[in-house]
C-alpha cells in the first residue's frame, strides 16, 4: 500500500509569546494525488499549519509526514533537501524572484530537487510551457499577473512533488481570475500526480473540491471531515 | 543555460549595481594603494641601489659613508673635506678596475657640476641593479665627451632643464646655492659666486640612465682647479690687480689639486658587474689602515642602511593602506547587510524551495568574496597604472628610473587578503540571511 501523501497526528503548535495554540490538529490524512481544500477564517492558522507542513516551523508537538517520511525525524539539512524534492508551495503573492526570468524561477526549484543540472533548463521550459508560458527567458516579474500565477504554480510542481501546498492563493484575485487560478492549479497537480492541500477563506473557492475540510473540524475535541 | 548559486550571486549583485559597483571601487582602490606602496617601495630601493652604478667603493672625508654616499652619489650637498692628489695616488696604487677621482663644489642653475677625469665615461657605468645585473653604460647622445679644459658634459635632465645645446658657452658658480633656510641656520657664510672669467663650452649631452647623474654636469679636473687657484690668487692678490688677474692651468699648484672622492672598484676575473670582491674587505682595511680618518662607503650597502632607516615610514604607510582595505572590507559589510532587509524575501523563498540555511548563508559570503576578487583584480590593474604614473613622474621631475616590480608573492598575498576579508566582512549579512525566519517573509506585503 503506497504512503499518504500528508499526514499529520496529534499537531499542535503555539508562537512563543501566544497562550493558545493556533494550530492543534487530532489527525489529518491526505491521499496521494488527493486535493482537498482546507478552510479558515483569516488569522485562524493555515499559513502556519502549511508552514509546518512544509517543515519551515517546528510543532510543539505531534508528528507531520509526507510521502510517509516523518518531517521532524530529519535533521533540518535533510527536511529542507526534503521539502525541495517532495513539497511545492503556491502562495498568494506568488513570491516570485525577482530579476530572474521565468525559467530561472522555475530552475531554481530543480536546484535541489536531485534532478542532474543538465535537465534542468528542459525541464523548467518543457513545464512552462505545458502551462502557457511561451516566454520563458522573460523577466517573471514583467509578466502579466495571470501569467506570474502560471510561473509560480510550474515552480511548484516542475519536482514533481508529493505535495502541493497553496496557500489562499485566490485571496487577491477577482472572481473570474481566481476560479482560472484554482482550474490551472488543480489540473497541474492532477497531471504532476501531486496531491494538493489548498487553504482560503473563501467559500467561493470550494468549486471543484471533491473534499473540504474545516480547519476548526481538525482540532482534537471536533476531529472530522466533511 | 541551468540555474546555478553563481546565477543567484551574480543577479544579486547586478541588482544592486552602484551600491556593488562603489564597494568594487572602495576595494579595487585599497588594493591598489597597498600594492602601489609595496611595488615603489621595492622599486625605489632598487632605484636608489642602481644610481651607484659600478662603484664599489666610494672614497671620501665626509662624516659618514652614508653623507658620503647622499653627497658623492645624490649629489645632496658638497662634501665639506676634500683630499689631496697625493692621497689619491695612495688610493689609486691599489690594484683596481678604476679608482676615478671625482671633484664637487662648483654648480651651474642649481644643477652640480662634477670634475672628474675621462675614465669616469669609459670605465665607470652610470646604473646597474645588484639584484638583476642590468647595466646601463654612458651614451653620448649628442657631441662627445670632454677631452680638455673648460668643456662641459651635460647629463640628460641638466640638458632638458637649462635647454642649453652643444656649442653653447656658460660660466659656473663655484659652490652650490643654498636655500634659505640652511643659510638662515647657518649664519650665511660664504655664497656661491660665479667664475665669469671662465666660460665653458658646451660639448657633448649624454643620454638618460635614469640615475642622480642625469641632473649634473661634468667637466675636467683641472679646469675646476683652475678655479681654486684663481679664487686663492685673487684672495692674495692686491684690489686693484683684482679685477685683471688672470690663472691658467699653469697657476695651479699642488695644493690647488684637491678632489672630494674617490669611485673606486676592485678588478674582477670575469671582469663583469656582477657579483661581489672579496678583494673589497681587504682594499677597505687596508685604506683605513693607513688613513683611519678616510671615510670609506660601500654605496649599495648605504643605500639599503638608508632604506631601513626610514622603513618605519614604509610600515606606516603600509599600516594605513591596510586599515583603507579594511575599512573598505567594513563598507562591504554595510552595504550587505543594508541590502539585507530588501532581500529577505528573497531569501525565504529559496528557503521554500530547499536550499538549507547553511546554502544561503554560503551564498551571502560568496557575493561578498566575489565584491572582494573583483575589487582585488581591479586594484592590481589600478596598482599597475599607478605605480607607472607614479614612476612615469619620477623620471620625469627627478630623473630616478624606478621600474615598478610586483613580485607574485606579495600581488598574490595581498588580492587574497582582499577576498579573504571581503569574506569575513560578509559573514555578518550572512548571518542575518541564516537566520531569516521563512514564515514571516512569505506573507503579503502590507
Amino acid at each position: 500500500m503506497s504512503a499518504a501523501a500528508l499526514e499529520i497526528n496529534g499537531l499542535r503548535f503555539r508562537y512563543r509569546a501566544a497562550a493558545e495554540a493556533v494550530v492543534s490538529i487530532d489527525r489529518f490524512l491526505l491521499g496521494s494525488g488527493e486535493a482537498c481544500l482546507l478552510r479558515a477564517g483569516s488569522g485562524r492558522g493555515k499559513s502556519t499549519l502549511l508552514n509546518l507542513v512544509a517543515g519551515l516551523l517546528e510543532p510543539e508537538s505531534g508528528v507531520v509526514r509526507v510521502d510517509g517520511i516523518d518531517l521532524f525525524a530529519l535533521g533540518p539539512g535533510k527536511r529542507d533537501a526534503f521539502r525541495g524534492s517532495k513539497i511545492g508551495m503556491i502562495f498568494q503573492t506568488l513570491n516570485l524572484l525577482a530579476g530572474f526570468s521565468a525559467a530561472e524561477n522555475v530552475m531554481a526549484a530543480l536546484m535541489v530537487s536531485g534532478v542532474p543540472r543538465a535537465e534542468h533548463r528542459d525541464r523548467a521550459v518543457e513545464t512552462l510551457r505545458r502551462l502557457g508560458i511561451e516566454t520563458p527567458d522573460r523577466e517573471a516579474t514583467a509578466l502579466s499577473v495571470g501569467q506570474q500565477q502560471r510561473v509560480a504554480v510550474a515552480r511548484a510542481i516542475v519536482t514533481q512533488p508529493v505535495l502541493v501546498l497553496a496557500d489562499e492563493p485566490t485571496a487577491s484575485l477577482d472572481p473570474e481570475n481566481a476560479e482560472n487560478a484554482l482550474d490551472l492549479i488543480r489540473s497541474a497537480c492532477e497531471e504532476a500526480g501531486a496531491a494538493l492541500l489548498l487553504t482560503s477563506h473563501d467559500p467561493a473557492t470550494a468549486r471543484g473540491f471533491e473534499r473540504v475540510v474545516s480547519l476548526d473540524s481538525l482540532a482534537p475535541h471536533t476531529a472530522g471531515s466533511h | 543555460m541551468a540555474m546555478t548559486d553563481g546565477t543567484i550571486v551574480a543577479r544579486s549583485l547586478g541588482s544592486r549595481l552602484f551600491s556593488t559597483a562603489t564597494t568594487v571601487v572602495t576595494v579595487a582602490v585599497a588594493v591598489g594603494l597597498m600594492l602601489t606602496l609595496l611595488s615603489m617601495r621595492d622599486s625605489s630601493r632598487r632605484a636608489f641601489e642602481r644610481g651607484a652604478g659600478s662603484t664599489q667603493l666610494l672614497i671620501s672625508r665626509d662624516a659618514s659613508p652614508l653623507v658620503s654616499v647622499l653627497n658623492g652619489i645624490f649629489y645632496a650637498n658638497p662634501p665639506a673635506d676634500d683630499l689631496t692628489l697625493a692621497e689619491y695616488n695612495t688610493i689609486a696604487s691599489l690594484p683596481n678596475e678604476f679608482a676615478i677621482p671625482t671633484q664637487l663644489g662648483d654648480s651651474f642653475r642649481g644643477l652640480p657640476v662634477l670634475a672628474t677625469t675621462a675614465e669616469f665615461f669609459s670605465r665607470f657605468v652610470p646604473a646597474f641593479d645588484p639584484d638583476t645585473g642590468a647595466s646601463t653604460p654612458w651614451v653620448v647622445a649628442e657631441g662627445r665627451v670632454f677631452d680638455r679644459p673648460f668643456e662641459v658634459v651635460l647629463g640628460a635632465r641638466a640638458a632638458k632643464g637649462t635647454g642649453l645645446v652643444v656649442g653653447d658657452e656658460i660660466s659656473l658658480y663655484h659652490g652650490f646655492p643654498r636655500s634659505r633656510r640652511a643659510a638662515a641656520t647657518d649664519g650665511g657664510g660664504d655664497d656661491p659666486h660665479v667664475h665669469d672669467e671662465y666660460r665653458y663650452r658646451v660639448v657633448g649631452i649624454l643620454e638618460a640612465t635614469g640615475t642622480p647623474h642625469d641632473r649634473a654636469l661634468f667637466t675636467d679636473l683641472p679646469s675646476s682647479w683652475v678655479l681654486h687657484a684663481h679664487d686663492r690668487r685673487r684672495d692674495a692678490a692686491p684690489i686693484e690687480e683684482r679685477a685683471s688677474l688672470t690663472t691658467t692651468v699653469d697657476d695651479i699648484t699642488d695644493d690647488d689639486k684637491r678632489i672630494t672622492g674617490v669611485l673606486y672598484r676592485a678588478p674582477s676575473r670575469g671582469g663583469g658587474l656582477g657579483g661581489s670582491s672579496a678583494f673589497i674587505f681587504t682594499v677597505r682595511d687596508e685604506l683605513q689602515k693607513r688613513d683611519p680618518s678616510l671615510t670609506i662607503a660601500e654605496p649599495s650597502n648605504e643605500v639599503r642602511g638608508l632604506f631601513e632607516i626610514v622603513g618605519d615610514i614604509d610600515q606606516i604607510l603600509v599600516a594605513m593602506s591596510a586599515v583603507v582595505m579594511l575599512s573598505s572590507a567594513i563598507g562591504i559589510m554595510l552595504a550587505l547587510y543594508n541590502s539585507m532587509e530588501q532581500r529577505r524575501r528573497q531569501i525565504a523563498i529559496l528557503r521554500v524551495l530547499g536550499f538549507a540555511r547553511g546554502r544561503v548563508f554560503g551564498l551571502v559570503v560568496t557575493e561578498s568574496a566575489v565584491i572582494g576578487a573583483a575589487g582585488a583584480v581591479i586594484g592590481v590593474g589600478l596598482a599597475l597604472l599607478g605605480t607607472n604614473a607614479v614612476a612615469d613622474v619620477l623620471k620625469a621631475e627627478l630623473g630616478l628610473v624606478i621600474e615598478p616590480v610586483f613580485t607574485p608573492r606579495w600581488t598574490m598575498l595581498v588580492a587574497m587578503s582582499s577576498v579573504a576579508m571581503s569574506s569575513v566582512a560578509g559573514v555578518v549579512p550572512a548571518l542575518v540571511a541564516y537566520r531569516t525566519p521563512v514564515a514571516q517573509h512569505l506573507k503579503p506585503l502590507g
